[in-house]
């Protein structure tokens, strides 16, 4: 050790000399660039403060006098859907400091910055010579003072909401990065009159609750409506004097048609991703199995073959696997399988019962409801079962559906005594639940896939 | 056999030279440095002693300079350097315009009883009492000094002239301080801002020594309040992106962060300029003056928690 020492000592002077005037030059140039020191510390940072993006919305400026009215109403509905999806906190318009928006000029941020807005949209509607309705706007970020994203759509008049609901999902996506969700509908239950005399029909609306239509006049009992992933349809059942049938619906064409008769089924029957088949399940005897029906040869292909109750199918986006419940190994728990069947892997394995699974859109989560302890609770858990995270619980909650971004869950909740149920949303982490606002008591929602 | 010897003594030498010259930047040369730093220190601190004695009213021409340091948080420094003032010390700083100054101080008030509470730091309950209105020019430091007072009473009391002096005692604290105080060794980190003395010994300009520990976690904290983070499945892309950022003493940024990578797509995209959002918005950063030559360039990372 010390002949080391010894050495090092009489290393070092002279090295060090050498050193110093290195370092002395090491020095002047990282004056000039910082790169250039090879010390430049790396200080990681991990946690983040989960609250929303305040961004400023103004009114979108009206490109001739009659557009004020729609550039408010557009306006509001974007201010709305991004308030509604907890990542963004529009700031009160009262607080602008800015009154004059002009949209081809860059903002003065100054402005903007002094009510810690963080981002800015702005915009103009103007109704054309034609009739149709252009649509502008711009995206900024006040503090890198850059515009983020600007676009130009033209419309009919009537498709005001929807641009609107595209103009959302533009700035949803470019700050978020993820996929928006504005532009698209749900289909769900409609339930009206007393606990002992409900009737329920189907109903479709926009996901932010506006234009509402009813599919059926409720004569007959509907049940858990099913959206196509690649068309405009859906699937239903519908109770009639004998068996439940599953009824096609073509919501732009508004025509019908009988998939099918079947004996013994308690779900409405789920699409494939491609939208070619449905899969389904079928009750024989005690048992209940899974069935693939293509919808043009309208075939039958039998998935599993166990004495259990296999029912509530659901695809994986990519179409290879697909999860169900199942209750072969005691009490109903979530299983995944090939999609052409074959053997099925137990994922949930939790305190409690998990059925209804469905898989999200983007791939990477279940969402199930799950029984238990008297409860009843919404959850979302990775394809392999792990990470199982529970969004809501309470005394009824049951049937989740995704949004086209899987970032959102829709589910319906029934507080319990003479009231009736309610549609809600929440985000996968679990925060920001939502009550969806519909004209009566909601159930059984499914959302649609992005309408653009 | 001697030939041999010679041989492997040889590639000894290299390969210690190797090593301990990488070695030698953390190691020893700090060791080395902290005797004559404390030389030089002294023999200028026992001059403006002398010169000075407890009146560091005297320095008031020197505010300008000072008034630079006492942005950087006084707080790091002993309440006992006080009295050394060194004015070649000071005189880096340039003769700042006095309204200039003081906005500086004033805005770092909010700061000081922050700062004061890290434990890392020396003692400085001193410290609160920072812009004193001494100066013509403070009126609107004072009131705000007043404010910190109250909670440092101890700190107060140590220093008689306090009315006065603690402006100065604030901007020399830092330098002094870490002139003198050997505990620190990121003394360095001071001596850079006091070149012309100390030049001549060839010191590093901190780069050897590291406090990262220190100022890193508090930019780390306040970075960490503004930062809108991605979450809801982002999170197990596990993105990571990085920047690279130059401070001013006063703890805003000298330049737009400088992305350190390939530039990002999609969710790293958004990753990223949620990042870069938090950084520009949480500016002015408080950080200790006393490490501002290691913090006025660094690269924070923003990444997911490490599982």
């Amino acid at each position: 050790m010390t002949d080391q020492n010894k050495l090092r000592e009489t290393l070092l002077l002279p090295n060090r000399r050498q050193i110093i005037s290195g370092m002395a030059a090491l020095g002047a140039t990282a004056a000039v660039s910082p790169r250039a020191a090879l010390a430049q510390k790396r200080v990681p940072i991990t946690e983040g403060d989960f609250a929303p993006l305040p961004i400023a919305i103004p009114n979108f400026v009206a490109g001739t006098q009659s557009d004020g009215e729609v550039a408010v109403g557009v306006t509001q509905v974007i201010t709305n859907n991004l308030r509604r999806s907890g990542l963004f906190a529009p700031i009160d318009q009262a607080a602008y400091i800015e009154k004059n928006i002009n949209v081809d000029l860059a903002p003065n941020f100054q402005n903007w910055k002094t009510i810690n807005a963080q981002a800015l949209v702005t915009g103009r509607m103007t109704r054309q010579g034609d009739g149709r309705l252009k649509a502008e706007f711009r995206l900024w970020d006040v503090n890198t003072a850059q515009q983020l994203s600007g676009q130009q759509y033209f419309t009919t008049p009537e498709s005001w909401r929807r641009i609107a609901h595209i103009i959302s999902d533009q700035i949803y996506e470019r700050v978020t990065g993820e996929k928006g969700y504005f532009d698209s509908r749900v289909v769900f239950v409609d339930e009206t009159g007393s606990k002992e005399r409900r009737v329920k029909r189907l109903a479709l609306m926009d996901q932010d609750g506006a234009n509402v239509r009813y599919l059926t006049r409720g004569s007959d009992l509907v049940l858990t409506p099913r959206f196509s992933p690649s068309s405009q349809e859906i699937t239903y059942m519908e109770f009639g004097q004998g068996d439940p049938r599953v009824y096609l619906f073509n919501i732009e064409t508004g025509q019908r048609e009988i998939v099918g008769n079947f004996p013994g089924m308690s779900f409405a029957p789920r699409f494939s991703p491609d939208g070619q088949r449905v899969i389904m399940s079928l009750q024989q005897g005690g048992n209940s199995n899974l069935f693939v029906m293509d919808l043009r040869s309208k075939t039958t292909t039998r998935l599993t073959d166990t004495p259990a109750i296999d029912t509530s199918p659901s695809y994986a986006p990519d179409g290879s696997r697909l999860c169900f419940e199942s209750d072969r190994g005691g009490r109903p728990q979530i299983y995944v399988m090939p999609a052409n069947g074959g053997a099925a892997q137990r994922i949930s394995f939790g305190e409690g019962s998990y059925s209804t699974p469905v898989w999200s859109p983007r791939g990477d989560y279940i969402a199930f409801t799950k029984q238990g302890g008297g409860q009843f609770a919404i959850g979302i858990m990775k394809t392999d079962g792990s990470g199982e995270r529970i969004l809501t619980s309470g005394y009824h909650n049951e049937g989740p559906t995704f949004a086209p971004n899987g970032r959102v869950v829709m589910f319906f909740r029934e507080p319990g005594g003479n009231s009736g149920p309610s549609l809600f949303t929440v985000d996968v982490s679990g925060r920001n639940e939502q009550r969806v606002p519909t004209p009566g008591f909601a159930s059984d929602p499914a959302w649609s896939p992005l309408l653009s | 056999m001697k030939v041999k010897v010679d041989k492997t003594v040889l590639a000894s030498v290299v390969l210690h030279v190797l090593v301990l010259g990488a070695v030698l930047l953390s190691f020893s040369t700090r060791a080395l440095e902290v005797r004559p730093e404390d030389s030089v220190g002294v023999d200028i601190s026992l001059e403006t002693q002398v010169a000075a004695g407890m009146k560091t009213g005297k320095k008031e021409q020197k505010k300008p300079l000072v008034e630079k340091v006492a942005e950087a948080k006084p707080v790091e420094d002993a309440v006992g350097k006080i009295e050394e003032k060194k004015p070649p010390v000071v005189t880096e700083a340039a003769p700042k315009p006095q309204p200039k100054v003081e906005e500086k101080p004033v805005e770092k008030k909010p700061d000081p009883p922050k700062v004061a509470e890290k434990p890392k730091e020396e003692p400085q309950p001193v410290e609160k009492k920072p812009e004193p209105a001494v100066d013509p020019i403070a009126e609107a430091i004072k009131k705000e000094e007043k404010k910190p007072t109250p909670p440092k009473p101890p700190a107060q009391a140590a220093k008689p002239p306090e009315p006065q002096k603690p402006k100065e005692r604030v901007f020399d604290q830092s330098k002094i301080a870490a002139l003198i105080d050997k505990r620190d060794p990121s003394r360095q980190a001071v001596t850079g801002e006091t070149l012309n003395s100390n030049a001549s010994l060839g010191l590093s300009k901190g780069r050897a020594s590291d406090n990262s520990a220190t100022w890193g976690a508090m930019f780390r904290r306040q970075v960490e309040n503004c930062w809108k983070k991605p979450y809801g499945g982002i999170e197990q892309e596990r993105p990571e992106v990085a920047f690279n950022i130059r401070l001013k003493k006063d703890g805003k940024l000298e330049a737009m962060p400088v992305p350190d990578g390939a530039p990002p797509t999609g969710y790293a995209r958004a990753y990223s300029e949620s990042a870069l959002r938090a950084i520009i918005q949480c500016q002015p950063y408080n950080l200790p003056a006393a490490y501002f030559e290691e913090w006025k360039a660094f690269t924070p990372v923003f990444q997911e928690r490490p599982l």
